[in-house]
């Protein structure tokens, strides 16, 4: 637009710094390579085009002020910035997802796991193999990890949950790192006896709720009874026992996550709401990811990317609203990128980071043992594909699958400076990209974020999230902001002193 | 650049001084399976890509051409990033690399050959600067 006015190509003020725009409502938002970002109206873009930029005025002070001009850099607090910001590159994998069984009692019909019928137990982690991935999982680099245990559904192979617990707490002695245990689970395998152990073992506990009980329960059928319910009622019971132990329950409750399919696109405000009853105070509005059961259900459930941004729109416009009337809840997208919009810092939120987290920074372990570059890397594996097969824990030498080519090609595929699109994106300072993603729908680990959903999806919340901030509304800026306040839950660090 | 072909086929030439060798490769690859992918160069600088739908694939070729230029671009682009940005891509490469594989563990160390002979060594690269240029003894008194 500007281009075709200035009808020629643009000169930049010699003062600053190369920068991308790009048309967020009515303003005009300029961002650097290092994250920040102002506004500028159209005139103000002219003038700068024309290489132009009046000193002692406004724009002049304003781009001073963001860092925009040469001569306002501190070069040695800017590279302490980035290397915040990039600290993730310092440690290896802390995520370890590790999937216990494949059996589940549910059948969704978005199902990612691939899961089997509850007579498979041939699909069941066995102890030893369970000890396996706990000793690679302890050989990482990082001095933190959580391991997570998915299916299937976990709770159908209880015995081993426990034994990978308890191995992992008496070999960690020896490493003395910060540990973390959570499950992910439909919750209607749980008993009062579970429960107890899960909580004396400080194990954070996730769930789905797709909605109100008419949505979920038509998309995660639970043979002989609703899933809503199961789900609803263990929801309340686990936030009641951390209520009981005197923890904050603003920062103490089940997290659930929501698909959004098809059928929950008209229903953004009953979602919330639904949230809202069951005590949640996050909803991660993830839209339909394209592996496992999704792949061949999609003619049913998918949708066009631009009708899952106009429901994020109004979900979380509504979620604004709440919070306006006193009612905290965030939404996990916004918050993620918001943290790396307005802080110095970095949430490592595995899929939206540059590089991306596969195999740096996680490992996804199946019930054989079979290690792969992360969760979606073994849910390929699960639709007959091994590209992201990295070996076999007991195997496997830790820094062997580290150095492996697959997570050599994971990191070179996903780092934005070398992705067309990306790397001239105004977004680029706050995005990732997902190799297995573009795999699967473009057959490329690179894929061509320009017909991306993925892409589509990331710009389209990022222009919801500037076009806020550019209109500045008060209430809605301090929520925001408040959105990018991580608390640390400290009562799901594992105490364990090293020896 | 698209040429008219049997129904479902397609064929795509394309002029190397604008698509590198290798991003025809990467691009055509992207479609084997759904397509057998012939190459060709029907002239000199020229490269021809053909690609010849699988039995169950319902994709309209125009589709297919569409999607092979489109990754193309893509690729040929994605080449000239590297070059331009190789040393920013190298370097965070090497500390993530280094970050998440850490220094080599006591277990690996003892697994190395320690016993084995020694290399070849005849530039003496191996020799150590006291011993290459060491003092020579003072020569005896009346030579």
């Amino acid at each position: 637009m500007q281009l075709a006015r200035l009808g020629s190509r643009p000169k930049r003020p010699e003062n600053l710094l190369p920068v991308r725009h790009r048309k967020v409502g009515d303003a005009i938002l300029l961002t650097t390579q290092f994250g920040d970002w102002v506004f500028v109206s159209d005139a103000e873009l002219a003038e700068l085009m024309a290489g132009k930029l009046e000193p002692g005025s406004s724009l002049e002070a304003r781009l001073r002020e963001k860092k925009f001009l040469l001569d306002s850099l501190d070069a040695g607090a800017l590279a302490d910035r980035v290397r915040r910001k990039k600290s993730f590159l310092r440690h290896g994998p802390n995520l370890h997802v590790l999937v216990v069984t494949l059996r589940c009692n549910a059948t969704c019909v978005y199902c990612h796991a691939s899961r089997a019928p509850m007579d498979r137990v041939d699909t069941d982690m066995s102890r030893d193999t369970a000890e396996k991935c706990v000793d690679l999982a302890l050989r990482s680099t990082a001095p933190r990890i959580t391991i997570e245990f998915q299916g299937g559904e976990p709770l159908a192979n209880f015995p081993v949950v426990q034994h990978a617990i308890e191995y992992a707490l008496t070999k960690n002695r020896a490493y003395g790192k910060e540990l973390e245990f959570t499950m992910v689970s439909n919750l209607s395998l749980l008993d009062d006896e579970r429960l107890d152990y899960l909580v004396k073992h400080k194990v954070q506990i996730c769930t789905s709720i797709d909605g109100p009980a008419a949505l979920h329960d038509k998309q995660r059928v639970l043979a002989g009874g609703s899933a809503f319910s199961q789900a609803a009622r263990w929801i309340r019971a686990i936030n009641q026992r951390y209520v009981d132990l005197g923890l904050d329950p603003t920062l103490y409750h089940v997290e659930a996550l929501i698909t959004v399919t098809r059928a929950a696109l008209d229903q953004p405000r009953q979602i919330v709401d639904t949230y809202l009853e069951l005590g949640c105070r996050a909803l991660f509005l993830r839209p339909l990811d394209p592996f496992g059961f999704a792949s061949e259900t999609g003619h049913k459930i998918e949708y066009e990317r631009r009708s899952y941004l106009d429901f994020y729109r109004e979900a979380v416009d509504y979620m604004l609203e709440k919070n306006a009337a006193g009612s905290e809840i965030l939404e996990r997208y916004a918050s993620i990128f918001l943290t790396k919009i307005l802080t110095d810092d970095d949430p490592n939120f595995l899929d939206i980071r540059s590089p991306c987290g596969a195999g740096i920074g996680q490992l996804a372990y199946n019930y054989d043992g079979s290690v792969f570059t992360c969760d979606e890397g073994r849910m390929l594996h699960e639709m007959g594909d091994d590209l992201f097969l990295l070996g076999r824990a007991g195997e496997a030498k830790y820094r062997e699958l580290m150095t492996h080519d697959t997570v050599r090609a994971m990191l070179a595929a996903s780092n934005l400076d070398a992705q067309p699109d990306c790397v001239s994106c105004t977004y680029a300072a706050y995005c990732g990209i997902c190799p297995v993603h573009n795999y699967e729908t473009q057959g490329s680990l690179h894929g061509r974020m320009r017909e991306s959903d993925w892409c589509r999806v990331h710009k389209g919340i990022q222009d919801y999230l500037f076009e806020k901030l550019a209109r500045g509304e008060g209430s809605v800026v301090e929520t925001l902001k408040r959105w990018t306040t991580a608390r640390e839950r400290t009562h799901f660090l594992q105490q364990c002193a090293s020896s | 650049m698209t040429e008219a072909q049997p129904v479902g086929e397609t064929v795509i030439e394309l002029d190397e001084s604008l698509y590198p060798k290798d991003a025809i490769y990467g691009a055509a690859y992207v479609f084997i399976d759904r397509c057998y992918v012939h190459l060709d160069r029907p002239a000199p600088g020229r490269v021809s890509v053909r690609l010849r739908p699988k039995a169950n694939v319902t994709v309209a070729s125009a589709d297919l051409a569409g999607e092979l230029e489109n990754e193309l671009l893509g690729q040929a682009w994605r080449r000239l990033l590297v070059d331009e940005n190789r040393r920013l891509v190298e370097t965070v490469t090497t500390q993530a690399l280094a970050g998440a594989a850490g220094p080599p563990g006591l277990d690996e160390l003892l697994e190395m050959d320690l016993d084995a002979e020694a290399f070849d060594d005849p530039l003496g690269i191996a020799i150590s600067w006291e011993e290459k240029y060491k003092k020579r003894p003072p020569k005896p008194e009346g030579e």
